[in-house]
């Protein structure tokens, strides 16, 4: 618990409190969820990365207002994961976190490739799982056969 | 005189196509290297080529019918992969899973991580040139597989968990066959450590071979049995348990250097650890309902999200759900183990020879499809 | 009767009974490719081990260079990225060649072949000419070994000498004469 805690502390130090809900992880699977703004996702990965977190996943969402970015930390402790969930709006490009994880090269290939979300300042931004010239974005919610298209608060209120 | 006969030496640095195709690269992985003589000075793995959509599918099936897909992505894990996708739907739905049910999980899924660190144990000693262990390897999986095919119907890519308990009953023939396989196996690892563990040949090409400091498994999230061979004793049923894990006793293996002869060691303790865990699930196995009769046929859960964790035979896997409370998942997003375990290798590849990276790929235990979803 | 249609790859001079003996021989050592792209490749490779030992019927020696086999078994899913090396490994092989869909996503794109499947290529037989198709998901290695069984007779003609066999394996109804 001891880095978890020594990680809140400083978050809780540099965020709002408003952004910064605590919840059980044997219900949800994350102890803490930090909603932060594209400008200050580095100060809060880097928090992270002195931790001695690790970069466990990386995801987008896509609602109709914005798209969204989920990243999951965790470290070899009990109940340690905290979810970092920042709004980016459509077109815009969030910040990369290669040079504080590196598995964030690939993620965030990923995140590339499937939800058009480039990232700014990453070293080698080309698709992974794609065909290296696809030019699609699959697993946004305008390609393909779509089951639902929603706004973000309809989801999370 | 002799000078002018002297050809000048050329440094060059060649690039070799290591896949899609290959015997050893355990599913469609490509790894381009870029090779100094011998010595690999780049490695890039591409991968993608087993892409085949899972979680864009996800957002187009139900719950229910996203069971099969869980299966299919990694295929050595299958009942794993059901059992957590279940475990996710359950805690975002609220769905109770009777105790009989639970027990019965865990008997099929550490069945399924002794079947998946077999068939590794087989294919990583044949990589390796030798290719009788892989009989005998084998010969012990087709006897969990017949265990799996009775209780589900499957032998590969099982759809046995459902949400609320399992699909269908263990009998008894079940639990005595599971337990004399039990004595079996456990009579055929003197064997495997006579074949292999202390072969001279297998420790001249493991030890020493691919290590992977710590600090750098940090980096790249690599976890499972390669994260517990670096020292790191991070085991999701002992740090996050789910099921009925916390009502067992067993131990969790590490390495201490974090090369592939640590992987292996591992792997093999892992082994005999999930048997410690059969045995005592059978023991508690309680009567009672395998299925929760009160489980709603058409599953719309909530509208929110879960991050369900699990330990996978290769990992820390995921599952996060998001819910719009109809009958599809939002979003359906699957955190694999194999992401960071075969990322890293573009550190560790660096200056080793090509047959050693052929052992290294081998210890790490990538199954290529589930990177690809 | 009728006439046959010389394709490529089929030799231009028939030597009849010399014919029928290579056929045996190439039916009896099909030395397959290991080509194993997803689920389907543990069963393939569960089939060649000791329990279902597929070398009992001269197909045990899975070589890794197409150059060096003359059954490509497409036992997985193939995705777009991939559908260009499977056309080259194809046309790498020598003739006489064979290929073998094996598991439903190879022979139609399997569990999936949806409407908004963006992703896969939804059959083997869209790149390739496949001659048996073993359908399964993933087929046990008993249906490989049927498939095998049927792929030799295929090349050995067994259904020409053997009427009750081709009777048989349509299900006990009368071929169409008509064609």
């Amino acid at each position: 618990m001891a880095r978890l805690n020594e990680v809140l502390e400083k978050l809780r130090q540099i965020l709002p409190a408003d952004t910064l809900s605590f919840r059980d992880p044997s219900r949800t699977g994350t102890s803490c969820c930090a909603r932060v703004g594209l400008d200050r996702v580095r100060e809060v990965a880097s928090i992270f990365a002195r931790g001695g977190f690790f970069l466990e996943s990386l995801t987008g969402l896509d609602f109709q207002d914005s798209k969204e970015l989920v990243y999951h930390f965790n470290t070899y402790e009990p109940g340690a994961r905290v979810a970092v969930r920042v709004l980016c709006p459509h077109g815009e490009a969030a910040p990369t976190l290669s040079d504080l994880f590196r598995s964030a090269s690939w993620q965030e290939r990923e995140v590339w490739e499937f939800f058009g979300i480039p990232f700014a300042g990453h070293p080698d931004l080309r698709p992974l799982l794609l065909p290296e010239d696809a030019d699609f974005h699959p697993l946004t919610k305008t390609f393909g056969v779509v089951n639902a298209y929603r706004k973000r608060e309809e989801i999370y209120g | 005189m002799a000078e002018q006969f002297r050809k000048p030496v050329v440094d060059q640095i060649y690039t070799l196509n290591l896949g899609p195709q290959h015997p050893s690269t355990h599913g469609v992985l490509r790894m381009l290297l870029d090779l100094d003589g011998e010595y690999i000075v780049k490695a890039d793995p591409t991968i993608g080529y087993g892409h085949r959509g899972h979680e864009k599918m996800g957002e187009n099936r139900t719950y229910k019918q996203f069971m099969p897909n869980t299966s299919r992505m990694d295929y050595l894990s299958g009942m794993l992969y059901n059992h957590g996708f279940a475990l996710a739907v359950e805690k975002l739905a609220g769905i109770e899973v009777p105790a009989r049910a639970r027990y019965i999980r865990v008997i099929c899924a550490e069945l399924n991580r002794i079947s998946s660190h077999l068939l590794w144990f087989g294919t990583y000693v044949m990589d390796l040139g030798g290719f009788t262990p892989f009989l005998y390897a084998f010969d012990d999986r087709e006897r969990i597989l017949d265990l799996l095919d009775r209780v589900s119907g499957s032998r590969l890519t099982y759809s046995y968990c459902r949400f609320g308990g399992v699909a269908r009953d263990v009998d008894s023939g079940f639990v005595e066959g599971t337990r004399s396989f039990l004595q079996r196996l456990r009579s055929r690892f003197p064997d495997y450590h006579s074949l292999v563990t202390e072969n001279v040949i297998f420790i001249y090409r493991t030890r020493g071979v691919g290590v992977v400091p710590a600090e750098l498994a940090r980096q790249y999230g690599v976890t499972g049995p390669n994260l517990r061979a670096c020292g790191i004793a991070y085991d999701v049923r002992k740090v996050e348990p789910y099921e009925v894990y916390d009502r067992f006793e067993f131990e969790v293996p590490v390495g201490v250097n974090g090369d592939a002869l640590d992987r292996y060691n591992v792997r093999l303790a892992e082994m005999e650890q999930s048997c410690r865990i059969i045995e005592q699930a059978l023991d508690q196995l309680p009567p009672g309902p395998y299925l929760n009769e009160k489980a709603p046929f058409r599953v719309r859960p909530p509208k929110g999200e879960v991050y369900q964790a699990f330990e996978s035979a290769r990992g820390l896997t995921a599952y996060y759900l998001v819910s719009d409370g109809s009958a599809c998942p939002y979003r359906c997003h699957i955190r694999v183990p194999s992401f960071g375990n075969l990322h890293v290798l573009e550190e560790v590849l660096k200056g080793t020879l090509v047959a050693d990276a052929i052992s290294i790929l081998g210890s790490i235990d990538v199954v290529v499809p589930e990177i690809d979803r | 009767m009728g006439t046959k249609k010389l394709g490529s790859g089929e030799p231009v001079i028939r030597f009849a009974l010399l014919d029928e003996v290579l056929n045996l021989a190439r039916a009896n050592s099909l030395w397959p490719m290991t080509f194993g792209l997803a689920c389907c490749a543990i069963e393939m490779m569960a089939a060649g081990a000791s329990r279902f030992d597929l070398d009992r019927f001269g197909a045990g020696v899975f070589r890794p260079s197409p150059r060096q086999s003359d059954l490509m078994i497409v036992a997985g899913t193939i995705s777009k990225k991939m559908a260009s090396a499977i056309q080259m490994l194809w046309d790498q092989m020598p003739n006489p060649k064979w290929c073998m869909a094996m598991g439903n996503c190879a022979i139609s794109g399997g569990p999936f072949e949806y409407e908004g499947q963006y992703a896969i290529v939804p059959g083997a037989d869209l790149i390739v000419p496949v001659d048996v198709y073993v359908p399964g998901c993933p087929p046990r290695p008993e249906g490989l070994i049927q498939g095998f069984l049927a792929l030799e007779d295929k090349i050995t003609g067994g259904e020409n000498r053997n009427l009750l066999r081709r009777f048989h394996r349509l299900g006990g109804k009368k071929k169409s004469w008509l064609g």
